[in-house]
């Protein structure tokens, strides 16, 4: 492995003055003996942890989930998630990475392949045999809620054979789908698509990686810095020309934004200069709003609706530009949640060791929406995997903000989850 | 979306703060760091417990303002305005669901400490109100084994040696949980759990004598803690006190939760984990702070800003080895000694504080960060709370009460310009 620069971690494990408030917040080590808390793991062991030390002070850290609760509470700053992402990456390093781990770190790649013969795929991970046989032999829980191949294509797909409807605009943006929108849920890109459009924006969609996240969540470093590597050097150029990189993933941009660059310690100046270009889509659309920008033509979407602002969406520390944005649709009823965390935390919750405790921290998040009564038909999360664990925590379905939105624009159908076609051409005719 | 206040801060002081402006029709929003400094504290309202170097402790603390330093929060404020404030946080208080009680007579009560000293609080949470010292019941302080930072021995031998009529009990761990570690909060969590009530009743009747009065660490429930106190006393059939916890502290955490409530029923958004770290002014007005993101800063826009991001503590100063001490927004012009060797005393604990800790903002009548020369330093900045100059909220016990006091203060001042529009220089110099 690389030598790493514990610069940045290093400089604020001495603001920690050991209040507790991380440890009080942790959703993990709330369910969990296994985890015994983010002071602990972190900046407490991170004393007994030096570059090039041969051994761990503590193993523990494998049972943070990264879903850095601990560094949004932190009075004093201290970057506990990262201690704790960095530790692990020294524990990978030392000992290896079990095949599971390598194998749920490369979305990308899983995507690809099922996407070759999308129903077979899923009809070959989705049945109680695979999954029973998956969870013997490699450890991956067998009702932990994984995602399905697109049958209709890919996003991709869909960009192509729509190339003629797509809006052509002096006003351009660019688009960062993600592995899951990709792959699993092209309806998401659409949404954000149709959504950029109706508001005047050409959507760039430029070839892209993986951001990495999932490899530095199971700790293989080396492999999600050529991710890094590969994303930074195709869409720098954008956003060097001045384009904004929108995601619909909040994990994705986050990792664009400040995991990637920071984790490493990947800071030259297109890795620097995509950064700061980086935007979470609803991060964008509020300033679009708030420059008075933004069409306000909404229908009215008479929903009760429960949003949980996901984990990784907080890290970014924006507020929770989704709400704000959906507070501006008519008859639209939100109710927020104030939940830690959904338990998932990416990968996870499934694993098998873990599954439990992610559905534990879950439960929190699956009770404030069930005490939001009966007449709830959706849910609605940032984060892919996150909603995941909603539908499966909870049984309803749930959606993105941004198919809220697109479906306010009258642009989207919320059950099917696709565009209402032939919209788009009459609202480009205003 | 155009918002009238900005508070920057989340502790008491920033709460208040927006809890008050926002019953009075503001737009308000508060942004913080992190998690307040309610947090670490007992959850006690504190007044005025000591002044200066004397050693007795303060009996009536609003019959002794006067005796503080000119340019304290008080001597601004005026004893009856901060009475009448303090009265307005308990009814908000009450009506989140927090009971607080005094004396009828606005004297101080005294309260353990996690060490055994008798503490002076204006205001205590029900739940601490039988610890009362003036109270000629004996107590038992019951501990659990294993549990960190609780010791109910030494409370109770520090009690005794001041004259209580006290002992002590330790209960093995397995009565509060199966677990191998729990903080403070987890406990509080795990007492709401009738089956963990039961545990602990059985447990405390095999050790408590009839009379006596049970002293328990600050765990009695978080968001059931009124249940969970009223099943403890019903069922003993005497009175229970918690007696704070080193931090996390739980009665500290059950005010801010209910704060943050009341000011989520108000449509008043508390944003955490946004650190301020810049701002932009345009001829003596602020028109935005900028906060931390995971990329670049954040604009907050808004008419009036007011800070309250407390002492050293909180977050509110910081200060460097090269001696340079500033407030860590906007770099308000600070009282506190500008050489470093003047900072501190040589004992850690010494009774007339430290010179760092006194130092802080100065304000005008109307709660606005002046210079040296006593001019504003923005014409829409208002300050409260820990980082205001001339009190020493730690030495003096007066944490809460400044910060609920200089907080309904400011917002008043803030009120005065919103709907008389009055011109920035013509403050009110009382409030109806």
């Amino acid at each position: 492995m690389a030598p790493l620069s514990w610069h940045s971690v290093d400089l604020t494990l001495d603001e920690c003055i050991k209040c507790n408030i991380c440890t009080s917040h942790c959703p993990v080590s709330a369910v969990t003996d296994l985890f015994p808390g983010p002071k602990y793991v972190g900046p407490q062991a991170q004393r007994f942890r030096e570059n090039g030390q041969p051994r761990t002070p503590d193993h523990s850290v494998d049972y943070c989930s990264g879903c850095r609760v601990c560094n949004e509470v932190c009075p004093t700053g201290v970057k506990i998630a990262e201690l704790n992402a960095r530790a692990r990456a020294q524990i990978v390093a030392e000992k290896g990475l079990p095949l599971r781990n390598r194998l749920l770190g490369r979305n990308e790649l899983l995507g690809k392949l099922g996407s070759f013969a999308p129903a077979l795929a899923n009809f070959g991970l989705h049945n109680p045999l695979s999954r029973l046989l998956a969870e013997k032999v490699m450890g991956i829980a067998r009702h932990a809620p994984l995602p399905t191949w697109s049958t209709s294509g890919t996003f991709r797909d869909w960009l192509r054979r729509t190339r003629d409807q797509r809006l052509k605009s002096s006003k351009k943006v660019v688009y960062f789908h993600g592995c899951a929108t990709m792959y699993y849920e092209p309806f998401i890109g659409k949404a954000a698509v149709v959504v950029l459009e109706h508001n005047g924006y050409e959507v760039i969609v430029p070839e892209q990686n993986c951001c990495g996240l999932p490899l530095l969540s199971n700790g293989e470093f080396n492999v999600a810095r050529s991710y890094h590597r590969s994303n930074v050097g195709r869409l720098a150029g954008y956003a060097r020309a001045g384009l904004p990189i929108v995601g619909t993933s909040t994990s994705c941009t986050l990792t664009l934004k400040e995991e990637a660059p920071e984790l490493l310690d990947y800071h030259d100046e297109p890795a620097t200069t995509l950064k700061l270009g980086t935007y979470d889509i609803f991060e964008w659309l509020r300033e679009r709003y708030e420059a008075g920008e933004l069409r306000t033509d909404f229908q009215p979407l008479p929903l009760k609706l429960p949003y949980h602002a996901p984990c990784q969406q907080r890290a970014h520390r924006i507020g929770k530009p989704a709400l704000e944005l959906m507070e501006l649709i008519p008859e639209l009823e939100l109710a927020e949640s104030h939940a830690r965390c959904c338990g998932i935390a990416g990968t996870y919750g499934y694993k098998i060791e873990k599954y439990q405790i992610a559905m534990d921290v879950g439960a929190e998040l699956f009770e404030f929406v069930k005490a939001q009564g009966r007449d709830v038909r959706y849910t609605a999360c940032d984060s892919e995997t996150c909603r995941w664990q909603l539908e499966h925590g909870t049984a309803l379905p749930s959606r993105h903000p941004i198919e809220i939105l697109a479906a306010a624009y009258g642009l989207y159908d919320l059950e099917r989850r696709d565009v209402i076609a032939g919209k788009r051409d009459r609202s480009e005719k205003r | 979306m155009m918002l009238d206040l900005l508070v920057i801060g989340a502790g008491l002081a920033g709460l208040t703060a927006a809890l008050r402006a926002a019953e009075a029709g503001l737009r308000v929003k508060v942004i913080s760091k992190g998690m307040g400094a309610l947090y670490w504290t007992p959850g006690t309202i504190d007044v005025l417990g000591y002044i200066g170097a004397e050693e007795r402790a303060v009996q009536r603390p609003w019959e002794r303002l006067d005796e503080l330093p000119a340019r304290h929060p008080y001597r601004i404020v005026g004893a009856g305005r901060a009475q009448a404030a303090l009265e307005w946080f308990r009814a908000c208080a009450a009506e989140l669901g927090l009971e607080y009680n005094g004396r009828e007579d606005g004297s101080n009560v005294f309260t353990p400490s996690p060490v055994g000293a008798w503490r002076p609080s204006y205001l205590l949470p029900a739940g601490q109100r039988a610890g009362d010292a003036e109270d000629d019941r004996p107590m038992i302080i019951v501990g659990f084994q294993g549990m960190r930072d609780f010791y109910p021995h030494l409370i109770a031998s520090n009690l005794k040696a001041q004259g209580q009529a006290v002992r002590f009990a330790m209960l093995p761990w397995s009565v509060l949980s199966e677990r191998r570690d729990r903080n403070t909060v987890q406990l509080a969590e795990a007492l709401e759990d009738p089956k963990t009530q039961q545990r602990l009743i059985d447990a405390l009747r095999l050790v408590v004598k009839p009379g006596e009065r049970i002293g328990l660490p600050a765990i009695l429930g978080r968001e059931a803690h009124s249940q969970v106190l009223t099943a403890l006393a019903q069922e003993l059939n005497t009175a229970v006190f918690e007696i704070a916890t080193l931090p996390p502290g739980v009665p500290g955490i059950r005010l801010a939760t209910a704060l943050r409530r009341g000011l989520e029923q108000c449509g008043v958004r508390v944003e955490i984990g946004m650190e301020a770290i810049d701002f932009h002014a345009e001829d003596g007005t602020i028109e935005f702070v900028e906060t931390a993101t995971s990329a670049r800063p954040l604009k907050h826009r808004a008419k009036w800003f007011l800070l309250a991001t407390g002492g050293v503590l909180g977050g509110g100063f910081d200060s460097n080895h090269e001696g340079r001490f500033w407030e860590t927004v906007f770099d308000l012009p600070l009282t506190t000694p500008p050489d470093r060797q003047q900072w501190f005393r040589p004992l850690f604990l010494d009774p007339q504080g430290h010179p760092a800790l006194r130092g802080g903002v100065a304000v005008n009548e109307a709660f606005q960060p002046i210079d040296a020369a006593g001019n504003v330093v923005f014409n829409n900045l208002w300050a409260a709370g820990g980082l205001l100059a001339h009190a020493d909220p730690i030495a003096e016990r007066s944490l809460e009460g400044v910060a609920i006091a200089s907080a309904v203060a400011a917002v008043e001042a803030i009120k005065a310009q919103a709907f008389a529009r009055v011109d920035h220089r013509a403050f009110p110099s009382e409030t109806p």
